[in-house]
């Protein structure tokens, strides 16, 4: 892709400090229903940006408003720190992938890839250039003049990439564009857009439901949740400190223990959950007196099965093991639990044959890891 | 257990009807082959007189306008049909929709007779549009559009209109909105979207309507006869006047079967050169 | 704005289609209140008297009648063909399917002038051409295509698990059909029978051939005044015609959706 001679390096020369996209304080409603409530982003240039919640957060509503389909009720969208509340979609420099790659059924492969660039009027010998530079990035030489029903989904899906990026849009945006994929595809399609992602540097907005897929490929990842983003950060922050219950428990599995607040030590919160004390990062609503009741989120992997004696955090009876290859997930019944059994993580199969179904067990927690809400 | 059970009882009235329009047909076939023989409503012997006479300029004429009058009908309604067809799929008001559906799919339900006699209302010489340019000072006399060819297109166009435009908002409908997204991501202004996305992809709606209003239109009887008014005549109202004016029914019918296979070799024509039209649109 | 212009260059183009399409029927309701015998536009004083006549007509009065009569047989025979044929066309293989179809769905580029001759010239030769029954079977056959596709696209959208599920839980087909399927597919069957009544009413061109003088439909009736009077009593009954239309179509939208029975709905 010649970036010096196409309209993107306009943008991202000005986007460094502004930031690529930005979304300031942007309210939408479909009729009595309040989408999006004052939601501010800012993404960096050449960032992986995922939105990540459950059908109706508002993510999709997010992504169309960038793409144009969609104007705000309040607020601001700049791209590239241009407003961009009254520009039409076809104005913006955007490139988009959809769910069902929409690539059109009446154009071959070729074709499909160069209309952005016919519609801005690229002259013919640099078009095919950059068609066929587009294709080779998606590894896709040679199909120029197949039509898109004679292609497999994962081929469809590199035409639409293709046909995105052969553009050089100021930022990508993606609308949950693996869902129709199975898993093995899924994944290598998932390694091969972060690639080209990051060797063409484009800003890049994420949008999905599958925490797992976020979780992998994202620079910063935003949990949104009816019209609001509940928390901003790495995928590590995300999934180490979330930063209230909901975040907690839709990003990865999370147990949830009863327990009282001991006292707080510096940046540190403790937890008293049984005979144990856990030391967990004091959250923002730790602001709670001593002795007061809260729940002590935990990932199944900081939970580990011992000898049920008296130093353990708490004890509790094996229900169930499910064997995942790597790994066993086993359910083990338990009072403390506030959500009555408890999922614990361990590597290898020991587990299997240590701990038989209703064999009494003890919990330890590992410290440090956790969080903890009032 | 019967995997396909009550295929008797299903299917033997339909074949009774099918059989009733095959013997209708082959009526028409047989009295098409036989003489007339004025004064009496009996055919007289195997003859293929009725098919030659067919050749008589005076018939190939009839033809001739026939078809002309067909193809400009159905073009035009395309034309005029296509935006209505347009606004209402890709209307978003319910109401506004509702309304456009209404107007648009009454007139089909009004029959050939009702819609032709208000068309001669507005067309006549003291009609709504000559008086209302009488009145305005625009013309000075009458234009006269009864018994013209004008006329008579008007308002078949008028009366073919619903089908095609069903037709087409049938087509349009189907096509996934997000061909059209994409295709605005991709910088497409919305005429440059219109003409290489939504036509193409439509193009199975226009060629349905387009051989369903050719065959309508060839059907039309009483839009020729009463605007018309015997100066412009269809392959139908030559048909009628034979029949039941001069009552050479022998005649009438080999004019059906000349008309059938005009209208067959006219919409196998059109299917034809519609195929890859229709490929593009498969979807 | 650019798109804005567009949008308002379209409204204003269908504005213009609808008052083409809606044209005659305002003007025929104008025409109608006249109080002068002549057809002429505009009215210079108002009367009902036309509608009065045109309800008293005999002519009108036996057309209607005759009309019903010969709908409500054709529809409601041509709806029990045709649901029953398009129920074995959707769901079983046979030999001459597809020719039976084709031969029924004819009628949709057969002329209805040729059908009209080929009944008639039937009916001649059996002596069947002064009844009702030519102009039943006649009708029948031309609204036979419609109902076939209205209930054959309900067939096709319709789950056949649901069938399956009763089945499983013991009806036997008889009992399935009338209990799971019949139900689950009314609003096509309203809508074909519905269909195939306002076209069965309003058919002309083939009863003109095939009717006769007492048995004539409404539409015949109409053309046959309309030949020899010039007087409004046509423009008043037309009117009658197009708000009793109407009025039909908008029930039938509302409780119909008569975008799902023309297939025209949006898909996303």
């Amino acid at each position: 892709m010649n970036k010096a001679a196409d309209t993107g390096a306009r943008f991202r020369s000005i986007a460094a400090n502004d930031g690529a996209v930005r979304f300031d304080a942007v309210t939408r409603r479909f009729g009595e229903i309040t989408a999006l409530n004052e939601v501010s982003l800012s993404i960096r240039q050449g960032e992986f940006m995922t939105l990540l919640g459950p059908s109706g957060c508002g993510k999709t509503t997010l992504l169309n408003l960038a793409a144009g389909f969609l104007g705000p009720d309040s607020g601001e969208i700049r791209i590239a720190g241009e407003r961009m509340n009254d520009v039409p979609t076809y104005r913006r420099e955007i490139g988009m992938m959809f769910q069902n790659y929409a690539l059109f059924p009446h154009m071959n492969v070729a074709g499909n890839v160069a209309y952005g660039l016919k519609a801005r009027r690229v002259p013919k010998r640099d078009r095919d250039r950059r068609v066929e530079q587009a294709l080779a990035l998606v590894r896709l030489t040679g199909f120029e003049d197949r039509m898109p029903r004679q292609l497999s989904g994962g081929q469809q899906q590199r035409v639409a990439l293709a046909r995105a990026l052969v553009i050089n849009p100021a930022v990508l945006l993606l609308d949950e564009p693996f869902s129709a994929l199975d898993k093995n595809l899924r994944t290598s399609m998932q390694l091969e857009l972060r690639e080209i992602q990051r060797k063409l540097n484009v800003t890049t907005i994420f949008v999905t439901h599958d925490q797992g897929e976020a979780l992998s490929l994202s620079d910063r990842l935003a949990v949104m949740s009816e019209g609001r983003i509940r928390q901003l950060g790495t995928p590590e922050e995300i999934y180490r400190r979330p930063c209230d219950r909901f975040v907690a428990s839709f990003v990865g599995d999370a147990n949830v223990l009863r327990g009282r607040l001991d006292g707080i030590e510096g940046t540190m919160a403790v937890i008293a959950v049984g005979i144990a004390r856990v030391a967990v990062p004091r959250a923002a609503s730790m602001d709670v007196a001593a002795s007061a009741p809260v729940d002590l989120f935990v990932r199944p992997e900081h939970l580990t099965m011992t000898e049920a004696t008296e130093s353990c955090a708490t004890s509790g009876t094996v229900v169930a093991h499910v064997y995942q290859g790597g790994y066993v997930d086993t359910y083990v019944e338990c009072p403390e639990s506030s959500r009555d059994r408890l999922l614990v993580r361990s590597g290898g199969n020991q587990a299997l044959t240590r701990w038989p179904i209703g064999s009494r067990v003890g919990i330890s927690i590992a410290t440090g890891e956790g969080v903890a809400f009032a | 257990m019967n995997p396909q059970p009550y295929f008797r009882t299903f299917t033997t009235p339909a074949v009774l009807c099918a059989l009733g329009l095959l013997a209708a047909m082959a009526a028409v076939l047989q009295f098409s082959l036989r003489a007339y023989i004025p004064g009496s409503l009996e055919p007289g012997g195997f003859t293929l007189a009725n098919f030659t006479d067919l050749l008589k300029p005076l018939y190939a004429r009839v033809f001739l306008d026939t078809v002309q009058i067909c193809f400009l009908t159905a073009v035009s309604t395309l034309i005029v049909g296509y935006p209505l067809a347009y606004a209402l799929v890709r209307t978003q008001n319910a109401i506004a929709k509702s309304i456009l559906l209404v107007i648009v799919v009454t007139p089909l339900f009004l029959g050939e007779v009702v819609r032709t006699y208000s068309w001669i209302i507005v067309l006549g010489n003291n009609g709504f549009v000559n008086s209302g340019l009488l009145g305005l000072g625009i013309i000075r006399q009458p234009i006269q559009f009864m018994f013209t060819r004008f006329g008579v297109v008007v308002a078949l166009v008028h009366v073919t209109m619903p089908v095609m435009v069903i037709m087409l908002a049938a087509g349009l409908s189907h096509i996934d909105r997000d061909y059209q997204r994409a295709a605005e991501s991709l910088g497409a202004g919305p005429i440059r979207v219109f003409l290489t996305v939504t036509l193409p992809l439509s193009m199975p709606g226009v060629v349905a309507g387009v051989t369903t209003a050719f065959a309508w239109t060839f059907s039309a009887f009483a839009t020729p006869q009463l605007i018309g008014g015997g100066r412009v005549n269809m392959i139908s109202n030559l048909v009628y006047q034979l029949g039941f004016a001069s009552f050479n029914f022998p005649f009438a019918a080999s004019l059906c079967v000349a008309g059938l296979a005009l209208t067959i070799v006219v919409l196998s024509m059109l299917r034809l050169a519609a195929r890859p039209l229709e490929n593009i649109g498969s979807h | 704005m650019y798109q804005r212009l567009l949008v308002f260059v379209g409204r204003v183009a269908v504005l213009l289609i609808l008052g083409f399409l809606v044209l005659p029927a305002a003007v025929v309701t104008i025409a109608a209140f006249n109080d002068k015998a002549i057809l002429s536009f505009p009215p210079q004083a108002w009367s009902l008297r036309w509608f009065a006549k045109a309800i008293a007509y005999q002519d009108f009065r036996e057309g209607f009648r005759n009309g019903l009569i010969v709908t409500a047989w054709s529809s409601s025979l041509a709806l029990v063909v045709g649901a029953m044929f398009a129920f074995v066309l959707d769901r079983y293989r046979f030999r001459f399917r597809k020719t039976i179809e084709a031969i029924l769905l004819s009628p949709l580029v057969i002329p209805h002038f040729t059908v009209g001759l080929g009944f008639l010239i039937l009916a001649a030769q059996v002596g069947w051409n002064r009844t009702y029954f030519i102009v039943i079977a006649c009708h029948v056959v031309l609204v036979l295509p419609f109902v076939l596709r209205s209930v054959y696209i309900s067939l096709r959208n319709l789950d056949q698990g649901y069938e399956r599920a009763a089945a499983s839980l013991g009806a036997s087909p008889s009992r399935v059909l009338a209990t799971v399927t019949l139900p689950l597919l009314l609003p096509g069957l309203v809508s074909g029978w519905l269909f195939a009544a306002m076209l069965s009413f309003n058919e002309f061109t083939a009863s003109l051939f095939v009717t006769a003088q007492r048995t004539q439909t409404l539409p015949v009736a109409m053309y046959n005044y309309v030949r020899e009077f010039a007087d409004p009593s046509m423009a008043a009954l037309s009117v009658m015609y197009i708000a009793g239309t109407a009025g039909l179509i908008v029930f039938a939208n509302a409780y119909l959706g008569l975008g799902k029975v023309l297939n025209i709905e949006q898909s996303r």
